[in-house]
């Protein structure tokens, strides 16, 4: 008989565990201190290099070169908080934050939009590239003082026609 | 048509609503964290949140997923199933956006798509709240059921930085 | 047994003399066919046959020498050598060494002869690279497998001309359902109480007794090697791995980056090995807790339910403590690991195995002592030996019928070689044994965790700089929570060629007809569940079963005819 009863000492194991409810919203999280939430990307030291959006495997991070702006957008909605972007950062400005409550009733409530203005070429007159990163750039490759506010296109041409002159003496 | 009035059907659901899991094509990820929601460390019962059978005696359906083209018909049928007002709680990057498959072959691309869709079937959905995350914790689901029965307002906004 | 497999007991699987007794063996064996044999990345053997002798080396391969089939993908390499190529991946267990049967087969006449009925294990993925590469299959009958039911006739995603995201206008197919037109039967999902994910089955039964199933899967199918081979790089497809199933993700990452480890000739430090060995286990008792509970729950007892996930919850409170996400870890980088596993961390990890053995040890005994439990799950879905043999089974399905595969101890990988355990092994094979397994399994996983964490070496987690060359071909196997799982994999230029997950489920559902004959239908759901059928692993193709002898032109479901033991 009592072997058949065996199975009652669950009744001892739900005592001995007691209570373990988190009354969450009223109580904290379980959160640990690894916990990858939201990123946050600092527009004081985004350069607008790209770097994330090439890592990104969802397409989070994108790229819009439009008018006279670069944007990068960072759509939280289809982040899968893998914090890869943090990784590859040149300027470490992406930091993983411990934001999870991020609910809304918009998609567009999602979005966050860091817009960098592009320098306009000195010869054609267009847009090209933001200043912080042409800046980043040339410290890091002496010399280029000539082409560093010039679009490619004309860089090719100016390149070419140095060479002409270069050639006919 | 309807005569449902948003206002005081959510008044009367502030207690207890009766939510049904709609997987469409997820991993499981966010569909075992709605049920790790049941379990006692968090314990949605004591809000009286309660699992049922079937999207007829549901009140909010939360959906998982980034709709399948195999599961989109299915999906469509049981939305339509639902006694009005209808609410539901797009739980995951993949419902949300699409997640990391988003423009895939097989793959509709999250809830939003979805909603183009079911204007098309006439199928009126009345809220809807979006809960990223990958898979989605289930204190951010329960976060997202408090919004959607407007216990809380949603803390994420639009930003727009500009670089000087 | 033969001399060949006596001399198996002594020799280290996996080892240079493994592989090279193999490739003897082959020689001889195959010595009356026209056969190309030579060594690709690791442990693998390529066999290349002309199309028309491919049934004779498949029965000399897995009749023969005793091979298990493991998986079989087809490739487009019109724009290589102007053909397609078919892969039969199979694998012996005795040493650890995988062959692949490669054919060539032209373009302008794309059928391959079928191998279902010397290995009935082969039979879903050949259907599958029928859908999405469109080789045509001689000498059995097919059906659609793994695409949607609209989708067009003659368009297959997995052709390189094909991209990734075209949406065909759908096609609209007649449904039939054999349920209004000939016999009683149950329809059960795509939703469904009982189940999580989106799947249809139909029970056809004569009173309580369930005579036929049939099943109609791949909801689930999300298009992810067509995506890896043309929208991904290398570097991203780690995450999407991951995300092939959120219960047994990490195995599913973790054998992609060995697979391109391997065939690139990558040298991970060994620190990383075990981390992703520790990750790997804390998985398998996540995965087992989370089965346990499960399982309680359709039979009813809705306080194990609550319990065992009460204990898991633990598991993954340790497992964000470790990696940084309660689930889809997102720490294996093609090249070792991204987070380290301090000495800092060390006493948590240990407190918490500690908590899990002593509750878990308690609560299973409980459990399989309450009585409806115990009886439901006695006797009930029996799988024996001979079928499980032919059809390959993996996993604890497996191990409960007598089978002693397990790949932590065939084909050994990462820092499985440097710990000892046991494997448990029962024969009845039926829904008691395959529970047993699952909580032995368990126990061991947490000395293995113990083990690891006590030898680990130190040293760098990550290797910084390597390349990939094209070309190579390999094959990688992890022992996931519900049995092998197995990528194969050809590199290419800055991503994958060819990459083909087989998930372990895949494997096993064809079990599922034999487990179900003459069953009562009220044990079906539990029988069905005993398998851990995870159909997001196994829909990422779609698997459909087909059944033979008498059937109507249906095209959405396969009748599964369990017939007195036969399996076709």
């Amino acid at each position: 008989m009592v072997k058949k009863l065996r199975f009652v000492k669950l009744i001892s194991v739900a005592r001995k565990a007691r209570t373990v409810t988190r009354k969450y919203p009223f109580e904290g999280p379980l959160i640990t201190e690894e916990f990858r939430g939201e990123v946050r990307l600092d527009p004081k030291k985004c350069i607008g290099c790209g770097a994330c959006i090439i890592i990104c495997p969802p397409n989070a991070l994108t790229l819009h070169d439009e008018g006279d702006v670069r944007v990068i957008r960072y759509f939280v909605g289809r982040c899968i908080f893998c914090g890869m972007c943090a990784e590859v950062c040149p300027t470490n400005a992406i930091t993983i934050t411990k934001e999870f409550e991020l609910a809304t009733l918009a998609t567009e409530q999602l979005l966050r939009d860091l817009v960098h203005e592009r320098v306009k070429c000195r010869i054609c007159g267009k847009p090209f590239l933001p200043a912080k990163l042409l800046k980043a750039a040339n410290d890091d490759i002496p010399g280029s003082d000539n082409y560093i506010d010039v679009c490619p296109e004309c860089r090719a041409k100016l390149g070419l026609k140095g060479i002409l002159e270069h050639r006919m003496g | 048509m309807s005569t449902v009035n948003l206002s005081s059907a959510l008044k009367a659901l502030k207690r207890s609503v009766w939510v049904f899991h709609l997987n469409s094509g997820s991993c499981n990820g966010c569909d075992i964290e709605v049920l790790d929601a049941l379990t006692p460390y968090f314990d949605v019962e004591r809000f009286g949140i309660k699992l049922v059978a079937s999207p007829r005696h549901a009140d909010v359906v939360l959906f998982t997923g980034p709709i399948t083209r195999e599961t989109l018909p299915k999906v469509i049928r049981a939305l339509r199933a639902m006694p009005r007002p209808r609410m539901v709680l797009a739980i995951g990057s993949c419902a949300v956006g699409g997640g990391i498959w988003h423009d895939s072959y097989s793959v509709i691309g999250g809830y939003p798509k979805l909603e183009e869709i079911l204007k098309k079937e006439g199928v009126v959905i009345d809220k809807v709240v979006f809960v990223p995350g990958c898979p989605a914790r289930p204190e951010a689901i329960i976060y997202g059921v408090l919004v959607l029965l407007g216990v809380v307002e949603p803390k994420s906004k639009r930003e727009v930085y500009k670089v000087e | 047994m033969s001399e060949e497999e006596g001399n198996s007991g002594q020799v280290v699987k996996g080892s240079e003399e493994a592989i090279f007794l193999v490739e003897n063996l082959l020689r001889k064996k195959l010595s009356e066919l026209p056969v190309k044999i030579y060594r690709a990345a690791g442990d693998s053997i390529v066999v290349e046959v002309p199309r028309r002798y491919l049934r004779d080396a498949a029965n000399a391969v897995h009749n023969d020498l005793d091979a298990y089939v493991r998986t079989c993908a087809g490739c487009d390499e019109r724009e290589i050598r102007g053909i397609y190529a078919v892969y039969h991946i199979l694998g012996l267990d005795n040493y650890g060494v995988n062959v692949i049967i490669k054919v060539a087969v032209p373009e302008n006449d794309a059928k391959v002869p079928t191998i279902a009925d010397i290995a009935p294990g082969a039979d879903w993925c050949e259907l599958e690279f029928r859908d999405l590469v469109g080789i045509d299959l001689t000498g059995r009958p097919t059906h659609r497998l793994v695409l949607p039911d609209d989708w067009p006739d003659g368009l297959h995603p997995l052709r390189r001309d094909v991209p990734y995201g075209v949406r065909p206008p759908p096609v609209k197919r007649e449904e039939v359902s054999l349920i209004e037109i000939e016999r009683p039967g149950i329809p059960v999902g795509p939703y469904h109480p009982a189940l999580h994910e989106p799947e249809y089955f139909e029970l056809y039964v004569e009173g309580e007794t369930v005579i036929d199933v049939r099943y109609r899967g791949f909801h689930v199918h999300r298009g992810i090697e067509k995506l890896a081979e043309s929208k991904l790089t290398y570097k991203q497809i780690p995450f999407i791995a991951e995300r092939i199933c959120g219960i047994c993700g990490f195995c599913h990452s973790t054998c992609y980056v060995m697979a391109v480890e391997k065939a690139a000739g990558i040298e991970v430090p060994e620190r990383a090995d075990y981390i992703r060995a520790i990750v790997l286990e804390i998985e398998r008792i996540h995965s087992h807790l989370l089965w346990l509970g499960v399982a309680c729950h359709i039979l009813g007892y809705d306080a194990g339910f609550m319990h065992t996930w009460r204990i898991r919850e633990k598991i993954m409170a340790l497992a964000e403590y470790l990696t940084g996400s309660r689930k889809t870890y997102g720490i294996n980088i093609i090249g070792g690991v991204r987070k380290d596993i301090n000495k800092e961390k060390v006493p948590k990890v240990l407190e918490v195995l500690d908590f899990v053995e002593k509750e878990t040890k308690n609560l299973a005994d409980v459990l399989l002592s309450v009585p409806e439990v115990k009886r439901r799950l006695t006797g009930t879905g029996k799988l024996y030996r001979e079928e499980a043999r032919k059809l390959s089974v993996v996993g604890p399905v497996a191990r409960a019928s007598g089978l002693y595969r397990d790949v932590r101890k065939d084909y050994p990988y990462l820092a499985y070689k440097h710990v000892s355990f046991k494997v448990p092994l029962y024969t009845e094979g039926d829904n008691l044994a395959r529970t047993l397994v699952r909580v032995e399994e368990l126990f061991e996983s947490i000395s293995i965790i113990r083990q690891l964490l006590d030898t680990m070496p130190g040293g760098d987690i990550r290797v910084e700089e390597y390349e990939i060359e094209s070309g190579r071909v390999s094959v990688a196997s992890v022992e996931a929570p519900r049995g092998e799982d197995v990528h194969f994999l050809i590199t290419g230029e800055g991503r994958p060629y060819r990459w083909r997950v087989r998930a372990p489920t895949y494997q096993n559902i064809p079990a599922l007809r034999a487990m179900l004959r003459d069953q009562q239908l009220a044990d079906a759901p539990i029988t069905i569940a005993s398998i851990d059928p995870c159909f997001s692993c196994t829909d990422r193709l779609v698997i459909v079963e087909v059944s033979g002898g008498k059937v109507r032109r249906v095209r959405r479901i396969n009748v599964v005819k369990v017939a007195g033991g036969k399996v076709w």
